[in-house]
């Protein structure tokens, strides 16, 4: 995988880092390790984590 | 009748014409679809298994099929006799299967050593009970002798018994009952034969007066084909009494309710021996291939939908059914959510449907359901629902007539003409002024995206502002541009009448803006338009009198299949949708006129080049103009309401587009479409972003990246401030999954 990229959060002036997130679709809960503000805790999805593992639970969770 | 009714009527399962009229009930498709293959070998099982002694059968039975065939004036009927003797021909193997059971106890006598008697023997003696065949006579065969040569019928009854024991008892004639200690006797003496004094009781299949005696073959009036199936049948009867005691085997009824005109149509010659008397393998395979194999099919062949997923109303009704109610342990199994999110509501299932199955109308109330117990997945049909939220709000314009004409009419234009192209309606409505001054404009949504999505509660609020506006123009006459607007019309809103405006212009004879003499092209009928014989009529009327040569589709009129559009699949089921596309633009090489600007547009991007009618009668577009996106097509709407205002009401209002704030290449806007992301709500996502600064930055590009959620979707953008406000979107994406921000 990619080494991620250098984000930094506007709002804190901080570099983003891997962070526990929680994710919720269709009455389902579940986390992974997205780069997050260590402050305020925005975070970044980059496309390829949309387009693949993000958009594959989606379509299992609607089939279910 | 109720739908679950309907459904249970449903004539998917019963026997073709062939079967209803055969002694053995013969399950011919089965068996002719392994010819088909060339399996041979299967195929002669198949046979043998039916009719218990597949020589004798071949020799003696007088193919009432023949006279029943589908085929029969269309080419010849299927020669299923020669077909049979093919299948014997070439099996591998044609000896019979032997069963390793182990031996029963009970005792059958079976009196009668004739072919009925032998057919009862041969499937009691294969389950492994205890046979002993009373023939009066001194050898086998019954009435057999005085049809054919002993040595014929002999050789089958000798290789069908070759693994099974039984006891023969021959030169022993039976006077009474009495004399036997048997656990069930089956009585097939012939005809005119003894039959202890029983007679046929009402009570079950072969079932006599007397408790374990049957009675069957030619001494209850069978012919020799049908003593045979007696004999075959029969020993379930008894197999029934042995094991439980009852004699009421259920008697298995004949005859078909198959309709011919649900069988796919169909017309070859019979395919004859070149030997004259029998087929080689590649002759066989042929003639095989002629059988249309009936069954009533109609739906599976006609719907996009349940052709796609190749499921009859019955399965598709049992999967709804559970999904809808849930027996999983978890109470979430949901097997058909995408099913039903997939029905386009064409109602082509139940227009070909012998019985009125409406499968669409059934899917329509489940997904309400799904809806309302909030089990159907939001992002199927949410940005459909926001689409017409636009359109009836800041897209919305209802106005009397300009000047002060009375109201008579009001245009109903609906969301999607004006979002295809603003030309469309503004020509329209000066037309229409032009003729009937008192016209006025009603521009909105028909709710029809809110039926779709189930939604009632959206729904009945669009119905009942339309009919307050109509009632604040004064109830007038409606004039339709669209379809499907003026079936949601008579569903919702029966009190009000109206007519399509392609009509009232052929009706004035309009003449087309430019000619297409030297032009064959189709008319595409929307599938909403299927029992709108008037508007069929009118927009062929207007093609002929541009010059066009027209060329009928296959499907048309009131058979008449969705473009894709309907139902709004296409988030859904993407796959689906993009097949039920093709499937429509492939029906001819010509070029279409539609007079539904979703299937205009819709086939145009697929590659199909379609004009609609009004690009023809008013000169507009091309039958290759690209079909608008996300973006531009609210952007169009937005036009459209400011065009009308300035130029009938004049209002000078200029209507504020957002998204001329965004710089957007041509190959991200069309990534914006295929995702469904409105460039409008792209902007709103990143004003959040720099309002709250909510934002980060990528130094190695010098963009900025945020997210924000539009509806329930979250939208990431990717982007460069410019100056005046403007700003270059870099990228953009969206998923349907939530973040659980702290």
């Amino acid at each position: 995988m990619a080494e991620p990229k250098k984000l930094i959060c506007m709002k804190c002036n901080k570099e983003l880092e891997l962070k526990k997130t929680d994710f919720s679709y269709l009455g389902h809960t579940f986390f992974t390790e997205v780069p997050a503000c260590p402050l305020c805790k925005q975070v970044y999805i980059s496309e390829e984590l949309v387009k693949g593992r993000i958009s594959e639970v989606e379509m299992q969770l609607e089939d279910k | 009748m109720a739908y679950n009714d309907l459904v249970a009527d449903c004539l998917q399962n019963e026997p073709a014409f062939c079967t209803a009229v055969c002694p053995f009930n013969f399950d011919v498709r089965d068996f002719v679809h392994k010819l088909q293959q060339g399996r041979f070998n299967i195929a002669f099982k198949t046979y043998r298994q039916c009719v218990g002694f597949p020589g004798i059968v071949i020799a003696l039975c007088e193919e009432p099929c023949a006279q029943a065939c589908i085929l029969k004036d269309k080419g010849g009927s299927v020669s299923l006799k020669l077909l049979e003797k093919a299948s014997m021909d070439f099996a591998r193997d044609t000896s019979p299967d032997q069963y390793n059971m182990p031996a029963k106890d009970k005792r059958i006598a079976v009196i009668g050593g004739g072919i009925s008697g032998l057919a009862c023997a041969l499937r009691l003696a294969a389950k492994k009970y205890q046979v002993t065949v009373f023939e009066k006579s001194a050898s086998i065969g019954g009435h057999l002798h005085e049809l054919l040569p002993s040595e014929v019928f002999m050789d089958d009854i000798r290789s069908q018994f070759i693994h099974e024991q039984y006891t023969l008892r021959l030169n022993t004639e039976i006077v009474s009952l009495d004399e036997l200690d048997f656990d069930a006797v089956y009585v097939a003496t012939g005809k005119g034969g003894n039959a202890f004094g029983l007679s046929p009781s009402a009570d079950g299949a072969f079932a006599s007066t007397k408790d374990g005696v049957f009675l069957g073959g030619s001494l209850t009036g069978s012919d020799t084909m049908h003593a045979i199936a007696d004999g075959l049948n029969a020993s379930n009867a008894i197999e029934t009494w042995l094991k439980i005691g009852m004699m009421n085997h259920p008697v298995t009824e004949g005859g078909t309710r198959l309709m011919p005109e649900a069988v796919r149509p169909g017309e070859s010659p019979v395919i004859s021996p070149a030997n004259g008397s029998s087929y080689t393998k590649a002759e066989a395979v042929e003639e095989a291939k002629r059988c249309l194999r009936c069954s009533c099919d109609a739906c599976v062949r006609y719907s996009p939908l349940l052709g796609y997923f190749q499921k009859f109303p019955k399965r598709i009704t049992e999967e709804v059914q559970v999904t809808i109610q849930p027996s999983s342990l978890d109470g979430n199994a949901t097997l058909a959510t995408r099913l039903i999110s997939t029905c386009d509501h064409c109602g082509l299932c139940k227009e070909v449907c012998p019985k009125d199955i409406d499968t669409g109308e059934f899917l329509l109330q489940s997904h309400k359901t799904m809806r309302e117990k909030g089990a159907m997945p939001w992002a199927f049909h949410e940005f459909f629902l926001r689409d017409m939220a636009f359109s009836n709000t800041e897209a919305a314009l209802c106005k009397p007539p300009p000047g002060k004409a009375e109201v008579t009419y009001a245009f109903f234009p609906g969301c999607q003409l004006g979002a295809s192209d603003p030309q469309y309606v503004m020509h329209s409505y000066r037309f229409l002024l032009r003729h009937f001054p008192g016209t006025a404009m009603m521009l909105n949504c028909c709710g029809a995206p809110a039926e779709w999505a189930g939604d009632g509660a959206i729904h009945a609020e669009v119905i009942e502002k339309i009919r307050a506006n109509w009632n604040r123009l004064g109830q007038p006459l409606l004039i339709f541009a669209c379809a499907s607007c003026k079936l949601m019309f008579g569903k919702h809103l029966p009190e009000i009448k109206g007519e399509f405006l392609y009509t009232i212009m052929a009706r004035k004879g309009f003449e087309a803006a430019s000619r297409f003499d030297e032009v064959t092209a189709s008319v595409f009928d929307p599938c909403s338009s299927r029992h709108e014989t008037e508007v069929q009529q009118g927009v062929r009327e207007l093609a002929l009198k541009a010059g066009f040569t027209l060329e009928a589709l296959p499907l048309e009129k009131n058979l008449a299949g969705c473009c894709s559009y309907g139902g709004q699949t296409a988030i859904a089921h993407p796959p689906y949708a993009a097949n039920a596309v093709k499937q429509r633009i492939s029906q001819n090489d010509k070029p279409y006129i539609a007079y539904c600007s979703n299937c205009r547009d819709i086939f145009t991007a697929a590659g199909k080049p379609s004009w609609h009618i009004l690009d023809i009668l008013f000169g507009l577009g091309s039958e290759t103009r690209p079909r608008p996106g996300v973006s531009e097509r609210r952007n169009n709407r937005l036009e459209l309401k400011q065009m009308l205002l300035n130029e009938f009401w004049k209002e000078e209002k200029t209507m504020e587009k957002p998204q001329e704030r965004l710089l957007v290449t041509v190959e991200l806007k069309e990534k914006l479409n295929k995702a469904w992301m409105p460039e409008q709500d792209i902007l709103s996502v990143i004003e959040n972003c720099e309002n709250s600064m909510s934002k980060l930055l990528d130094p190695e590009k010098g963009t900025f990246s945020g997210h924000g959620t539009v509806g329930n979707m979250t939208y990431w953008v990717e982007y460069r401030p410019l100056q005046n406000g403007l700003f270059e979107l870099v990228n953009a994406y969206c998923h349907r999954m939530k973040i659980e921000e702290v």
